[in-house]
């Protein structure tokens, strides 16, 4: 077991290695001299400026050095700072990191909490016109995309009924978790959609197999009452998938959170590096990619330790 | 009675009589077998690539054919309105500019079209070619290309497209195409090998080894066509998935540039008017959802009869 997981350890930091040098060579790729996105056009024909400048960020060294400087820093927290903006990177990411975390958890909270009873019932009375119907609307909400489900959300919601905002973030912190949730709950359904069908389908499909084991039928024959065998027998065996499902789900949510975030004008991290793009900011975009690609590979590792600690069929392969 | 519709075979009417393999009849059979609502599925799909390719003749023959101009605003001539309903000049009515948008969805659809076929004949043919290859002959050649596969697939795939996409500033359909096309090679290498890794340790394989046929041999005439239902099955359900990120991505206007029309753009224009009317997002969306919808269907069903024929070898 430590064997297994020592290996595991150091493929993550070799993978983060390669992940972050993969983010430089691409950000590196970008057309445009920083400097001249920097100077007011005025300035540009004053040669010595450009100069210093490139001096002072130094911008001239070889590849390999900056990669390396960046990569040294990042590991000490410091990300630089955006040519554009001035503002650290590493600040702007801790400011907007609980936003799009919230959504990214709340999302997979609607997911799984949803899923289950709509997974359970479906497998229960399997065949039956609330699996068909079910079936279907599963199917249909795996293939909307976020952001047209999320403009739906909004038309519906914000401008037929007006029951919530379309935009903005009330903070927890600010305003309680009322109005948090008000401006939360919107962007987190649109992006919960897609997940909470494909873990509908996963938990519908293990218990279909659990509802016909033997000990299922023991229960019954007991005289257990049929919710009681659904929630407390048949769900165990699928927790553990379950776990993984939503484990792997929220980490790839927190990229995937981006044009929500965009569409609600939400200020998370998606939205910062969507600007970041139309500004070419070029330290921004390097900072934020890093950053989710890291907790992407981090999390994805994560549960699959836990995957691996918690069925003891797969130890032995 | 078992309901359970993953059996292909029907029951034998009489004990002892072969049950009616269906596949045996070829595509034609296949279609019957099918139930009825990925029977639409298919036929929303052959009508979506047939305008597809209509519009484009139309567009290389300068809108010679009987289809608006998806250019034209008729506002500006005093003919027609922006965000009409619909009418016998604009079937499905007009966008925010007064453009005709069932002529922009058929438009759009080729940009969809044309990511869709990339991405599944560049997956296929190279991802599965990998695949199959490192599968099979093993050894170092696997370690480095799986590795670097798994560099790819760390970064969640909008952020990786959306690094991708910044750097250049020439949006042109072919760009697009091809970065979605070499994006997606990895899964299909991934599937690619799986399915070798579980065909190389059987019967027909060793057989052939055993009497002494090329390795490059067994690779193309045993390996590689049986994975390509693997290959096939999933190739449909990852065109649903990379119809809906170029949809994001020309939503976010990093895709084909305006004023050419995408699904994506077209509901990114179509929110400027939302208080007065959801038409103009609620065409492109429902011609997004049902793409994909029709693509996640059929790719489901044959994924089932993929698993069954495999299993049951």
């Amino acid at each position: 077991m430590g064997k297994i997981l020592t290996v595991r350890l150091a493929r993550l930091v070799a993978t983060l290695f390669a992940v972050s040098l993969l983010t430089f060579l691409l950000v590196e790729q970008l057309p445009g001299d920083p400097v001249t996105a920097l100077l007011p056009p005025e300035a540009l024909h004053d040669l010595a400026t450009i100069e210093r400048i490139r001096a002072e960020l130094q911008l001239d060294d070889p590849a390999i050095v900056r990669y390396g400087r960046w990569v040294g820093d990042a590991l000490q927290g410091d990300l630089g700072k955006s040519y554009i903006t001035d503002q650290r990177v590493a600040d702007a990411i801790r400011d907007r990191i609980p936003v799009t975390m919230e959504l990214a958890l709340l999302a997979t909270v609607i997911a799984a909490v949803l899923a289950v009873p709509i997974g359970a019932f479906s497998a229960y009375r399997e065949g039956g016109r609330f699996d068909r119907i079910l079936s279907g609307f599963t199917t249909a909400a795996l293939s909307i995309p976020a952001f047209v489900a999320a403009i739906f959300f909004i038309w519906l919601f914000t401008l037929k009924f007006n029951w919530l905002p379309s935009t903005g973030w009330n903070r927890i912190t600010d305003k309680g978790v009322i109005a948090n949730l008000k401006t939360a709950i919107l962007p987190a359904s649109a992006l919960a959609l897609a997940p909470l069908a494909i873990n509908a389908r996963l938990i519908r499909a293990d218990m279909i197999g659990t509802l016909k084991e033997d000990y299922v039928l023991s229960a019954r024959a007991k005289g257990l009452r049929d919710r009681y065998i659904l929630m407390r027998h048949a769900l165990r065996p699928s927790a553990l998938t379950a776990i993984t499902v939503f484990g792997l789900q929220l980490g790839s949510l927190i990229g995937g959170t981006v044009v929500i975030e965009t569409i609600f004008a939400l200020p998370g991290l998606g939205t910062r590096l969507i600007s970041g793009i139309y500004q070419r900011d070029v330290m921004m975009i390097q900072g934020i990619v890093l950053f989710i690609a890291t907790v992407y590979v981090v999390v994805n590792t994560i549960v699959d330790l836990l995957y691996l600690a918690l069925d003891p069929r797969i130890r032995r392969q | 009675m078992e309901r359970d519709s993953f059996l292909r075979f029907k029951r034998p009417l009489v004990a002892g009589t072969k049950p009616r393999e269906a596949k045996s009849g070829g595509l034609l059979a296949a279609f019957h077998d099918m139930p009825i609502v990925v029977k639409i599925a298919l036929f929303w799909l052959l009508f979506i690539v047939t305008a597809a390719i209509y519009a484009r003749i139309d567009r290389i023959f300068g809108q010679a054919l009987p289809l608006q101009d998806p250019f034209h605003q008729p506002f500006l001539f005093g003919e027609a309105s922006p965000v009409e309903g619909p009418s016998s000049a604009h079937i499905l009515g007009t966008d925010v500019l007064s453009r005709d948008t069932f002529s922009r969805l058929l438009h759009g659809a080729w940009v969809s079209l044309a990511v869709a076929v990339t991405v599944v004949v560049f997956g296929i043919v190279f991802g599965g070619f990998i695949g199959a290859f490192v599968g099979y002959v093993r050894g170092r050649s696997e370690a480095v290309v799986m590795s670097s596969l798994d560099v790819v697939l760390a970064f969640p795939p909008l952020i990786l497209l959306l690094a991708l996409v910044s750097i250049y500033k020439v949006r042109s359909l072919t760009l697009i195409a091809l970065v979605f096309g070499v994006l997606s090679i990895p899964t299909y290498v991934r599937i690619a090998r799986a399915s070798t890794l579980a065909l190389a340790s059987r019967e027909f394989v060793q057989a052939a080894e055993a009497i002494g046929t090329k390795r490059r041999s067994i690779l193309f005439r045993e390996i590689i066509p049986n994975i390509m239902p693997a290959l096939f099955a999933y190739a449909l359900i990852s065109a649903g998935f990379v119809i809906v990120i170029e949809g994001t991505l020309s939503y976010l206007g990093l895709s084909v540039q305006i004023p050419e029309p995408t699904w994506g753009n077209m509901i990114n224009e179509g929110r400027r008017d939302i208080r007065q009317t959801i038409m103009p997002i609620f065409w492109p969306g429902l011609f997004l959802t049902l793409t994909v919808v029709s693509l996640n269907m059929l790719g489901d069903w044959v994924q089932q009869r993929v698993a069954v024929r495999s299993s049951a070898l």
